[in-house]
């Protein structure tokens, strides 16, 4: 008989998902990358994110060239040319480094894409346990506010937010959030998505209190704090956690979505949703304005989601078995895992 | 019954078979007549001559809404002169500048037969004041129009119009030397006394142009086709204006530029209206300048405005050092080589235009006078709209105040809004930002009076965005104002635009071009821009 802690157990299986790890391994890589923003800027690009360099001239190969030419096209990747700088090229008329722009850009997409997540599951957790576990009026007020909010697409209301607060900022008590902060995306992702948190959760609840477990604890004489958050909650953790990294990868998408509508992060912020945005414009010119940073953005969702998903298998192995059966590829019940 | 000589007979069949020539086939440019023109728009126009303002609308209904006057359908210097066009001739002025005659010409008729009558002039400017129309202070001027503005009853006691001789008195409260263009613009022209007033761009009023709008739908597009009562009676009583080349014209909303520009090179359209995405305007310039695309130029100005009512900048030095700071060949650049750099108040092509630079671009000189004035408060909120390239305009010149030692946070509003938070001063932290302006009409006054006058500073629909208020300059203006342009008030337009500069409440930096670009079908040689009113739609000609 396996005595060792689930925990242990989904920590074995995820060790065996290789494709998981790897590209885990590559959420790191990227995540490295962006954290090395300033040490890039300073010791190499010698230029900050927000820096213009619209008349400057950069020297290449012992020749002066022109940043921003004429007719107000931009530099292209210099690669080592220039000593690192303008590496990836320059980001459009303004002449800012588009390398330097790319890390500080990602810093902000994953700053955003982690701390929205985290708002959500927070936020989606606390609804779901407390509507789920008190049911009556409660469930029924926190039911319908998530099915308004449900009910609105995603994105239209995550445009209809960011337009809203983009010009007015936000009041939070005595708090107020200017409309270029970067909060405001992350609070409107964060809300936008509460729902697709809290709803599946509160199922879960609805029927993890009627288990032994939870009548056992109340036996007991534990109230309802205790039991929510000191019995059902850690039976849920590894539905909560695999919510937080799928929603890591879904906030970076919406937030690059709204910015690149302009009303998401707001200049001279960068993220790679308003890289995108900015590239656009010049796309039939300098392609790679766009290509750049919308590749660093699949490939970090494309990391964060597979890493999820094997997350999942590893976190709960009966729901890879379920969904496997359904598709007909199932193995036999009892195989070791 | 006599007959006809042989030799007569052919001469007058021969005079007829040309007057049928010219009607349907050739014209004096060798283009054809009759067709259909497709045009392009990025944003739906408002379709109601009392209500718009922008380029947009004013391209529509050049020639579809005519006012008792208009201006000359010509390119360039010519086509700022103004002209009569429902009136028989450009108004009488008495001797004090305070009372405007005109007499409407006879016979005219809207698209759908009713007649044009005096009496719809003053029923089309109560119709202004009722919209709250952009343009109402235009007409503020005219005796019982302030009291009409509030009560919206009562009629405007200082209109008098006589039906049966079309006369139009028109008595003004003081002398307004810019009278005779705002009598012009679109705002005022024509519409039946019954029109409702509401904005009727769903459902467009008739027309007493030679182009009448059939259909409309907003957000996707509207057609114009030839006013039946044109060929019948207005195009004999307004010979000088054109009648038109197409026998349509479509216009089809398409927000994509890139779209638009790639329809007309595959001759899928044969105009658009909108300027050209950034990116390709190099492009198309080189390829097709001369053949399909050229170069326009409308009376505007792009500047960033700085609050004088508030530290920092309600100190002279620091607005200076801003001034020396901006550089405007970096703007150029920026703006992809449609701007021309200027650092002045008046416009080229604004009369009383002289060039100057008080300001060569000197960093250095503007730390100096930075670190003279030395401002306690250095932490300012640069404004600018999100529309390229007045967000990287703004983007510059929030890194240009940084370099200079400022702490400057850049705010980009969306464009819709923009206008109206940066007008409202109630509005927080109106440092400093970007602003452009487009002439209403070729009179240099239209960049004094609205946007440097004390008096034009309002809670609401403040367009003196610097809220300079200067008493000397102010006295300049007002003087200026109740005088018709000569060579004389020209030349005070002209030194007063240095004695601005000289207190350097903006910081300009250019006038921007717009294109006419158009498909290899159309003559681009007879395309009219006139400045005011952009493309005129009665040129576009097929080959």
């Amino acid at each position: 008989m396996d005595t060792r802690s689930p925990w242990y157990l989904a920590y074995r299986r995820l060790r065996r998902n290789r494709t998981a790890l790897a590209f885990a391994a590559l959420f790191a890589l990227i995540a490295l990358f962006v954290l090395a923003a300033p040490l890039w800027a300073n010791n190499v690009a010698d230029t900050g994110p927000n820096a213009t360099h619209t008349l400057d001239k950069v020297e290449v190969d012992g020749e002066a060239r022109e940043v921003v030419n004429r007719e107000g096209k931009p530099v292209g990747p210099l690669w080592f040319s220039a000593g690192g700088k303008f590496f990836l090229g320059a980001d459009g008329r303004l002449g800012r480094d588009e390398m330097v722009r790319l890390m500080y850009g990602g810093r902000t997409s994953l700053f955003i894409g982690i701390v929205a997540a985290l708002i959500t599951t927070l936020l989606g957790t606390t609804l779901g346990l407390l509507a789920g576990y008190y049911r009556g009026w409660a469930d029924a007020v926190i039911a319908r506010t998530m099915d308004v909010i449900w009910a609105f697409p995603v994105i239209l209301l995550g445009i209809a937010l960011g337009v809203a607060l983009a010009t007015s900022g936000l009041q939070i008590g005595p708090m107020h959030l200017s409309g270029s902060s970067i909060w405001i995306p992350i609070l409107i992702i964060g809300v936008v998505y509460t729902p697709y948190v809290a709803r599946p959760i509160r199922g879960e609840v609805l029927a993890l209190r009627e288990k032994e477990f939870v009548e056992a604890a109340v036996s007991q004489g534990a109230g309802s704090l205790r039991v929510m958050f000191g019995e059902l909650l850690p039976n849920l953790l590894s539905t909560v956690i695999v919510f937080f990294a799928i929603g890591i990868a879904n906030s970076m998408l919406l937030e690059s979505i709204i910015s690149f509508l302009g009303v998401g992060v707001q200049a001279p912020n960068t993220s790679w949703g308003t890289m995108i945005a900015g590239g656009f414009e010049l796309i039939t010119s300098s392609p790679l304005l766009t290509v750049i940073p919308g590749v660093m953005l699949l490939l970090t969702v494309l990391a964060v989601n597979v890493f999820a998903d094997g997350l999942r298998d590893a976190l709960d192995p009966k729901a890879k078995l379920r969904l496997e059966a359904h598709a007909g590829i199932a193995e036999p019940e009892g195989t070791p895992v | 019954m006599r007959k006809l000589p042989a030799a007569l007979a052919v001469v007058g069949l021969t005079v007829v078979a040309l007057s049928l020539a010219s009607c349907g086939g050739g014209s004096d440019s060798g283009g054809k007549e009759g067709g259909t023109l497709r045009g392009t728009y990025a944003s739906f126009a408002e379709l109601d001559p009392t209500i718009a303002y922008t380029a947009e609308g004013l391209t529509a209904m050049y020639n579809t809404y005519l006012p008792l006057l208009t201006y000359a359908h010509a390119n360039g210097q010519a086509g700022t002169e103004v002209v009569p066009a429902l009136a028989q001739s450009l108004p009488k002025i008495s001797k004090d500048g305070k009372t405007y005659t005109l007499t409407l010409r006879k016979g005219l008729k809207y698209s759908d037969g009713a007649p044009v009558k005096a009496s719809d002039f003053a029923s089309t400017i109560e119709r202004i004041f009722k919209l709250n129309s952009p343009g109402s202070s235009f007409y503020t001027a005219i005796v019982g129009a302030e009291k009409f503005a509030e009560t919206k009853s009562g009629g405007i006691p200082g209109i008098e119009t006589d039906d049966k001789t079309g006369e139009i008195v028109i008595h003004l409260t003081q002398p307004r030397g810019t009278f005779t263009n705002e009598l012009a613009l679109l705002y005022s022209a024509l519409l039946p006394s019954d029109t409702p007033a509401k904005n009727l761009t769903a459902d467009p009023a008739p027309a007493t142009g030679p182009y009448a709008i059939t259909k409309s739908e907003p957000g996707r597009g509207w057609s114009y086709v030839r006013n039946p009562q044109w060929a019948k009676t207005n195009g004999e009583l307004m010979p000088d204006l054109p009648s038109g080349h197409v026998d349509k014209i479509e216009i089809s909303v398409v927000r994509n530029k890139a779209t638009s520009v790639n329809e007309i090179e595959r001759g899928k359209s044969e105009w658009m209206q909108s300027i050209l995405p950034a990116d390709l305007y190099n492009k198309v310039k080189d390829k097709f300048e001369g053949t399909q695309f050229r170069v326009e130029q409308p009376i505007n100005l792009y500047y960033f405005w700085m609050n004088t009512s508030q530290p920092p900048f309600d100190d002279l030095k620091v607005r200076q050092a801003v001034n020396y700071a901006v550089d405007t060949a970096a703007l150029e650049r920026i703006y992809s080589g449609s701007l021309v750099a200027a650092h002045q108040v008046l416009p080229k092509d604004m009369p009383g235009h002289e060039p100057f630079d008080l300001y060569p671009h000197d960093m250095a000189k503007a730390k100096e006078l930075l670190a003279q004035a030395n401002p306690a408060d250095r932490d300012i909120t640069v404004w600018t709209d999100n529309e390229s390239p007045n967000d990287e305009a703004g983007a510059y010149y929030q890194d240009v105040l940084s370099k200079l030692g400022f702490n400057a946070k850049l705010k980009t509003i969306n464009a819709d809004v923009y206008f109206q938070l940066i007008s409202n001063t109630s509005t927080p932290d109106l440092d400093t930002g970007w602003t452009n302006w487009f002439a209403d009409y070729p009179h240099p006054n239209d960049y004094f009076q609205l946007q440097l006058s004390g008096e034009s500073i309002a809670p609401i629909g403040n367009t003196n965005l610097a809220r300079i208020d200067d008493p000397k300059l102010n006295a300049k203006i007002s003087k200026l104002a109740e005088e018709q342009l000569g060579p004389g008030q020209e030349d005070e337009y002209a030194e007063m635009d240095r004695e601005f500069m000289e207190q350097a409440p903006w910081t300009p930096y250019g006038t921007n071009t717009v294109s006419t670009f158009v498909s290899s079908d159309i003559n681009l040689d007879e395309v009219i821009f006139n400045p005011t009113f952009g493309q005129d739609l009665t040129s576009f000609q097929f080959k």
